[in-house]
């Protein structure tokens, strides 16, 4: 057999293209994160500087008066509290509604579970802003405006069906065996459940979280219609009212953008590979 | 407790099996009646998804079916006038055709872009890691401070896209971008495309990288160049990942609401009004939940198609393998 050399790897060329391709990627890199470098930028400058044209590409010096004028003058403490919470409240729902779920889908055979199946896919690729106005009427009926209980439920309802679905690949990954011989020691369903199949699929629980509090944490149309009051305003609410406010300064807009997003960027980075596993196992075959 | 009582009826069973017989004779016995090796009765299914199905059902399709009723409502009772009105109302043709060229534009550039990135990155070197995270931030910024961020980039007055485009084309004036249609609807193609891109990026990338090595090998050894290998290995070992994400594109790029209604609110006058902000502008500007539930069938149409066409992907790319 021929000896194939090291360069002739797919994607491994020659000195030159090695260095084409890193230029590529370092000049791609560069575009693509111009606006998070933009963004991160403004929230550091003194409003003298922000209203310069053509505006400096480097900063010349960092000033965090945005971020101190951002937490004294706005509630954005309040708003990121309340956030938190009924990202949260949407957590806890989606863990409970779709561990069970997940396990009847993935472990069990019984009729109808394709149905059920295809209901959760169809569910999920319905644009939110279908339901949108007889949601209003319904939540309205029922007294339910104006109640992060409420909003939080119904972020459950639009991340569950996607949560149900990641963990039951999760799930599938159990081999049958351990689960056999579970059943065969002596445990019953839920102690099957509970003691095998949970603690081996971890990884699927974290990013069935992840999924479900930043689902919750970035939503906007929902929130925007059902919440009415200013002092029920969730972070994304109170960001969206702060670029309509022409009063308020740019820097610190963009400081409220950036404290927004640091929470999220943080967590999709450390846990990056686990959720896109996570997303594409079921529907996209790596 | 429907637990208690298939424990005790195991505890029974195994009390009569294991004086007589050894342990693979009873995992044998048990086999026939519950082929997945897990006792259960029959309703204990779907007792678990119960309170799934409920809640789906009163917020999502109870909501679905509500929206369905007001778009048969006219004030001689039940009746198809409202989609009488639609099919002649040039509006929604418009509205139509716009959606249209922002999903398949939306959906065409995602692909590329991300194929284009995946194959860049498909080699190994220093610091992939590190791209590959950084990589993942458009993905992970709320949209909220995205359109923060553009709004401020595309600024008439001192908005940082404006230097760029003077310093590049010498022109004196800076575009109005959020005013000329064409330039809006381009403008908020970027915003989705940069948005959602580094998901389509990363699983691309992990389709190349589950492309064997030794297909290239055995390609290489025929005397295949650079553009053979990719036609004939890379694209058939990616196609079935490139169709369902085609589908996933389109459903990421018809649903998107917060971008185009925070970034330009539809405008201008109704240039980037796709389909789900035509829904919220009829039902919350005009205040009209009747035709706002005839878009919003089209809209359900839709997604049922579309679910169709991704289980149809699926199948198809089960059944060689």
């Amino acid at each position: 057999m021929t000896s194939i050399r090291d360069s002739d790897r797919p994607g491994a060329g020659g000195r030159i293209e090695t260095v084409a391709r890193f230029a590529a990627i370092v000049f791609a890199s560069a575009v693509i994160l111009f606006p998070v470098y933009w963004m991160v930028l403004s929230s550091l400058r003194s409003s003298a500087e922000s209203l310069s044209f053509p505006p400096p590409l480097l900063p010349h010096a960092i000033d965090l008066s945005a971020y101190l004028q951002l937490f004294t003058d706005k509630p954005i403490g309040h708003w990121l509290l309340l956030s938190t919470l009924v990202a949260t409240l949407t957590v806890i729902g989606t863990i409970i509604l779709v561990i069970p779920a997940a396990y009847a889908l993935s472990r069990l055979y019984w009729p109808g579970r394709t149905a059920v199946g295809l209901l959760l896919l169809f569910t999920q690729m319905m644009p939110g802003a279908v339901v949108v106005a007889p949601v209003l009427t319904l939540y309205r009926q029922l007294g339910w405006t104006d109640n992060l209980l409420t909003l939080a439920l119904l972020h459950t309802a639009f991340v569950v069906p996607l949560c149900a679905w990641v963990l039951k690949t999760s799930f599938d990954a159990v081999p049958k065996e351990i689960v056999e011989a579970a059943l065969i020691d002596g445990c019953d369903r839920w102690k099957v459940l509970w003691l095998v199949v949970l603690p081996l699929t971890r990884p699927g629980l974290v990013a069935v979280s992840v999924i479900a509090f930043f689902a919750s944490w970035n939503e906007y149309l929902f929130a925007s219609t059902l919440i009415t009051r200013n002092e029920l305003y969730t972070a994304s609410l109170g960001l969206a009212t702060l670029m309509t406010q022409l009063d308020t300064p740019l820097f610190v807009l963009m400081a409220a953008g950036v404290t927004f997003s640091i929470l999220p960027v943080f967590f999709y980075m450390a846990i990056q590979r686990h959720l896109l596993r996570g997303l594409t196992a079921g529907a996209v075959k790596g | 407790m429907q637990g208690d009582r298939s424990r005790r009826r195991y505890q029974e069973d195994q009390l009569a099996l294991a004086t007589a017989l050894p342990e693979t004779a009873i995992r044998r016995a048990r086999r026939p009646r519950t082929p997945s090796g897990v006792v259960g009765s029959r309703s204990f299914p779907y007792l678990l998804v119960l309170p799934m199905l409920l809640l789906e059902g009163a917020l999502i399709l109870y909501p679905i079916v509500r929206g369905a009723l007001y778009s048969l409502e006219t004030p001689d009772g039940l009746g198809l006038d409202n989609y009488a009105q639609m099919l002649v109302d040039p509006d929604f043709w418009r509205m139509i055709g716009r959606t249209l060229v922002f999903t398949i534009s939306v959906d065409v550039i995602i692909l590329s872009v991300g194929l284009s990135l995946a194959l860049l990155m498909n080699w190994s070197f220093r610091g992939r890691g590190l791209f590959r995270s950084l990589l993942t931030i458009p993905w992970a910024i709320p949209e909220v401070p995205v359109a923060i961020t553009f709004v401020l980039m595309l600024d008439p007055s001192f908005g940082v896209l404006n230097a760029f485009v003077r310093f590049f084309s010498g022109a004196d004036e800076s575009p109005q971008w959020l005013l000329d249609p064409t330039l809006a609807m381009g403008i908020i193609i970027v915003v989705t495309v940069w948005k959602g891109f580094p998901f389509y990026s990363l699983v691309l990338l992990s389709a190349l990288q589950a492309v064997p090595d030794e297909l290239y090998e055995a390609a290489r050894i025929d005397g295949a160049g650079r553009i053979a290998q990719f036609r004939y290995i890379t694209i058939p070992g990616i196609s079935s990942s490139l169709a369902l994400l085609a589908v996933l594109g389109f459903i990421y790029s018809t649903q998107q609401f917060t971008l185009i209604w925070l970034i330009t609110g539809g405008g201008p006058v109704d240039a980037t009004t796709t389909l789900a902000p035509a829904i919220y502008m009829q039902a919350f500007r005009f205040y009209n939940f009747n035709y706002a539930g005839v878009i919003a069938v089209v809209g359900f149409l839709i997604s049922a198609v579309s679910t169709i066409a991704f289980v149809a992907v699926q199948r198809r790319q089960q059944v060689p393998e």
